[in-house]
């Protein structure tokens, strides 16, 4: 694969590969909640991105409708995802696996339809604008002092930082609460529900919690997305990002929460390294081509190597 | 013995609990099925005499008559899906994709080589029924073998959908496209009901087939074989059913019936992208939710409901809810009463 | 033999621990528990036996919340336990094993059994937040009583092996050493010698005597093979088509002609 680079400037190509690195660390983001949920508690949450929208558009909404300064809207918005965690999971962790797995995907589909629909409140299509600016007087600061060391051009480089920065504090709150106790009994409700129970463990009120932090985290995402793009609407949380955030997880490992962040930047990686390669196809055409190797990738690791690339061989290999 | 090289958690999800009766539910299944079956058909009968009542013969009877084509197609998928989870306990999340494969290969028979729609349904058929039977060759079965988890085939099966929706796109264009029919020829009966000649003619062989498989189930030695793995894997097993082609003709039958119900769906709805399987998957859901998954008689009943329901919600509310009504009776199933009419328990 | 050791340890002859009256349990068109009653008395060894299909699992899974009854009582200590579910049946003080053993084995032998240790507050999320430093003194004193009780049942030496890496008997040890970490007042062992070797089952046996001596801890279990039912059991229950159909001392069941009749063939020889 060689690289057609010749009209591309360097520093061009390094602010391509940074914004490589944002969406990388985004999709790293909202893979921590998939992984929470399927890796380490047993359950399948197919409506991950229905979460990041509505932390997204509350946030968006209490800043622009309601005049809320960011600071206080984006705890709130995470509040109110972490709710809606709560009352998808209320009725829907109480049903078998496949149903969970398909009321998860029944309320992402409604969140979308809201978000389409109820014009008023979300901008339907159109989406919304401007709830960033407090951000962007932020980055016009930081890049003022990046610019005193020589990279002021490269602009990607505050919300790369903050957003990896983010990553790798949830990371480190996520492996620390995967060594309590609370952890250990989410291990054995995703190893055995009923062995849990008659031990004493109300695994109900622990798939709850499971679904609500993701859904808390699927909103943090949901935040930077929207700052990355500027813009909050509908198409972008779709379930294709679920899908994709899937295909991260088994790559890097179900049971690893460093392995997702090394899922998403291989994947990313390819998918993106892909753009140099000159194909004969139309641009729909390309993103189906992008999908279908995604669609590849969730196939052949889950038929050949499960465990992904970081997964715990020994917490595979035995069943009682 | 070796213990099984994958998470042990994958296998969670499928697995019935240890602690489910192993007492059939599905017993008696010939009788409470007819029962039920006879009482949905009254139930559906006063709703369409109050219809015509509230809001006149013509919008009401033309509601139930597009209601009955929406219906068929979600009951051809819904059966399908029903088969292959009660046989193989799988939820075959790319079946939405089974329909636009049907769909896309007639397409190319009768758009591209303008072949005769008969014909091209008849392709369609052919060609999904053996795309079914091809992927439990080559993906199922060997993952059947090594003992894969439910975790691991549902997210397989996720995969399968993403790789044949966007094969289709990158084969096809994502751009709309339309069976190369006559599309302003239309039938006129029972005072004041249209439907398009094609539309019609995909229906009636939709309704006959749907009719022959209810036969084939319930009568045939295949159909009863399907229902015993359907209870009890082990259990048919040790009575000498050949599960293997037992597994194959289930998925034979299932792509056939989706890529029919692909082909209606061109025929109603005119236009398709290769999106548009997917975005009925939900839909099939609700329809094998509602008649309980894995029981086919349910998936057909649940179908036809379905698709009644949408198309009569258009007489009070905005046809762009259409889908939301899907949604919600998804929803009120699930929360209600997650068996469905006729189907096992999804309570743990 | 047992009909003494019973007279010896019923600490309060008729004192029930564990009451169930006219449970009944229905699936479909089958009723796997149809009228149910008996009793349990406190620091007993009571056996539950039965024909296949009897209902005696079933039993099991309504006693300790694990399936819902259709009506009927159940009260443990005087408490009613009907409808609710196993977790909180397990608090008040009902243990359990289960027909095929659920040992988590992808979690240590240590980890299954500071797992089971009760009155955690480091398990909840708000106690993590509210006791930040102590959870991990308590994790430490968690951890000594494992050991203890692993010493006891002579699987210390496994501690830090993956539980899938056990053997099926010492899985079964794993599994009872679990149970007893939140100190129950009443076990109920579903099949407990089923797949181990006599070597085994003897230990096994031999623990749930000492237990039942030592801490007055109350047992329920199900069993299949007479002889041990003889030599264990104070009390036996027999069930059959989801109903009791004979209770008492071992002696005067196994001459019981309604238990005769409820089995079939083999095991009808075996009891006579």
């Amino acid at each position: 694969m060689i690289p057609h680079l010749i009209s591309i400037a360097p520093f061009a190509h390094a602010d391509f590969w940074l914004g490589v690195g944002i969406v990388a660390g985004i999709y790293s983001i909202f893979t921590l909640g998939l992984q929470l949920n399927v890796g380490f508690t047993g359950i399948v949450n197919l409506g991950q991105a229905g979460f990041m929208a509505i932390g997204a558009y509350a946030m968006a909404i209490l800043i622009l409708t309601y005049g809320w300064s960011p600071w206080l809207a984006l705890p709130a918005a995470t509040l109110i995802a972490m709710l809606a965690g709560v009352i998808v999971a209320m009725p829907a962790v109480r049903l078998r696996g496949d149903y969970l797995a398909i009321a998860t995907i029944a309320a992402a589909e409604i969140v979308q339809s809201v978000a389409q629909n109820a014009i008023s409140l979300t901008g339907g299509n159109n989406g919304l604008l401007g709830f960033d600016a407090a951000w962007q007087t932020i980055q016009v600061w930081l890049l003022g002092a990046l610019s005193s060391i020589g990279l002021g051009d490269m602009d990607q480089i505050p919300l790369f930082a903050v957003t990896w920065i983010t990553f790798a504090v949830l990371l480190a709150i996520l492996v620390t609460l995967q060594r309590t106790p609370w952890g250990r009994v989410l291990r054995a409700i995703r190893e055995d529900e009923d062995a849990a129970e008659a031990l004493g463990k109300n695994t109900y009120a622990y798939k709850v919690q499971s679904l609500a932090l993701a859904a808390g985290i699927g909103a943090i995402a949901g935040y930077l997305l929207a700052l990355n793009i500027t813009l909050i609407y509908p198409g972008t949380y779709s379930a294709d990002f679920t899908f994709i955030g899937f295909a991260i997880l088994v790559l890097g490992g179900l049971g690893s929460y460093s392995g997702v962040a090394l899922g998403s930047v291989l994947l990313w990686f390819v998918l993106e390294g892909a753009r140099f390669v000159d194909l004969p196809l139309s641009a729909d055409k390309v993103a189906a081509l992008r999908l279908l190797i995604v669609g590849l990738v969730l196939i052949l690791v889950m038929a050949l190597r499960p465990q992904g690339i970081l997964g715990k061989r020994e917490e595979m290999v035995l069943r009682g | 013995m070796r213990p099984p090289r994958h998470p042990p958690y994958l296998l969670m999800l499928t697995t019935e609990s240890s602690l489910e009766p192993t007492p059939s539910e599905t017993a008696g299944l010939g009788l409470s099925t007819g029962a039920r079956g006879l009482a949905l058909l009254g139930g559906v009968a006063v709703v369409v005499l109050i219809l015509i009542a509230v809001k006149g013969y013509q919008p009401a009877a033309q509601a139930t008559a597009n209601g009955l084509v929406a219906g068929t197609y979600f009951a051809l998928g819904a059966v399908g899906l029903a088969l292959v989870f009660g046989v193989l306990r799988l939820v075959n999340f790319a079946h939405g994709d089974f329909l636009t494969f049907g769909a896309y290969a007639a397409l190319l028979a009768n758009a591209f080589f303008r072949l005769p729609i008969i014909v091209a349904t008849a392709i369609a058929i052919v060609a999904t029924a053996l795309l079914g039977a091809i992927l439990e060759l080559a993906i199922w079965r060997p993952m059947r073998a090594r003992r894969a988890g439910g975790l691991q085939l549902l997210l397989i099966a996720i995969g399968l959908a993403y790789v044949i929706r966007n094969g289709i796109q990158i084969a096809a264009g994502a751009e709309p496209r339309s069976l190369h029919v006559d599309v302003t020829s239309a039938v006129s009966f029972m005072g004041g009901i249209r439907l398009g000649t094609t539309e019609l003619t995909v229906v009636l062989i939709g309704l006959v087939v749907l009719v022959l498989v209810a036969i084939m189930l319930s009568v045939s030695r295949l159909g009863k074989e399907m229902r015993a793995l359907a209870d009890n894997v082990s259990l048919a097993e040790v009575a000498g059913v050949d599960t293997g082609r037992v597994i194959i003709s289930t998925w034979l039958v299932a792509g056939g019936l989706a890529g029919l119900a692909g082909v209606l769906v061109a025929a109603a709805v005119g236009v398709l992208t290769p999106q548009f399987g997917f975005q009925l998957l939900l839909s099939l859901f609700a329809a094998t939710v509602l008649g309980g998954i894995g029981n086919a008689y349910g998936a057909l009943a649940g179908g036809l409901l379905l698709g009644l329901t949408q198309e009569w919600s258009t007489l009070f509310i905005d046809p762009r809810w259409k889908l939301a009504v899907g949604f919600a009776i998804l929803i009120l199933t699930l929360l209600i009463r997650p068996n469905g009419l006729l189907g096992r328990p999804a309570l743990k | 033999m047992a009909d003494d050791r019973a007279a010896k340890h019923e600490l309060a002859p008729a004192d029930p621990i564990f009451a169930v009256r006219d449970l009944v349990k229905g699936f479909g068109g089958l009723r796997a528990v149809d009228g149910a009653t008996f009793e349990v008395s406190r620091g007993s060894i009571t056996a539950l036996i039965g024909p296949n299909g009897a209902g005696k699992t079933t039993l099991f899974n309504l006693a300790t919340g694990f399936i819902k009854p259709d009506r009927g009582a159940i009260e443990f200590e005087g408490q009613s336990v009907f409808g609710r579910p196993p977790h909180a049946v397990a608090r008040r003080g009902m243990g359990r094993t289960f027909q095929i053993t659920k040992a988590l084995a992808a979690m240590t032998v240590l980890d299954n059994m500071m797992l089971a240790a009760p009155d955690q507050p480091a398990e909840r999320l708000l106690g993590l937040l509210t006791h930040p430093l102590s959870w991990r003194r308590q994790e430490r004193s968690i951890r000594e009583r494992s050991m203890e009780l692993l010493e006891r049942f002579r699987l210390a030496s496994l501690a830090n092996s993956y539980a899938g890496t056990l053997s099926g008997g010492q899985r079964k040890l794993l599994e009872f050493a679990r149970l007893l970490m939140a100190k129950p007042r009443m076990v109920l062992l579903d099949e407990p010698l089923a797949g181990v070797n006599p070597v085994l089952g003897q230990q096994i046996l031999a623990h749930v005597h000492e237990l039942r001596s030592e801490e007055g801890i109350t047992f329920l279990f199900i069993e299949h093979d007479m002889e041990v039912v003889m030599n264990n059991a104070d009390r036996v229950i027999v069930m059959a088509f989801g109903r009791v159909i004979a209770s008492g001392l071992p002696s005067e069941v196994r001459r019981d002609q309604r238990v005769i009749d409820a089995y079939l063939g083999a095991h009808a020889e075996d009891v006579a």
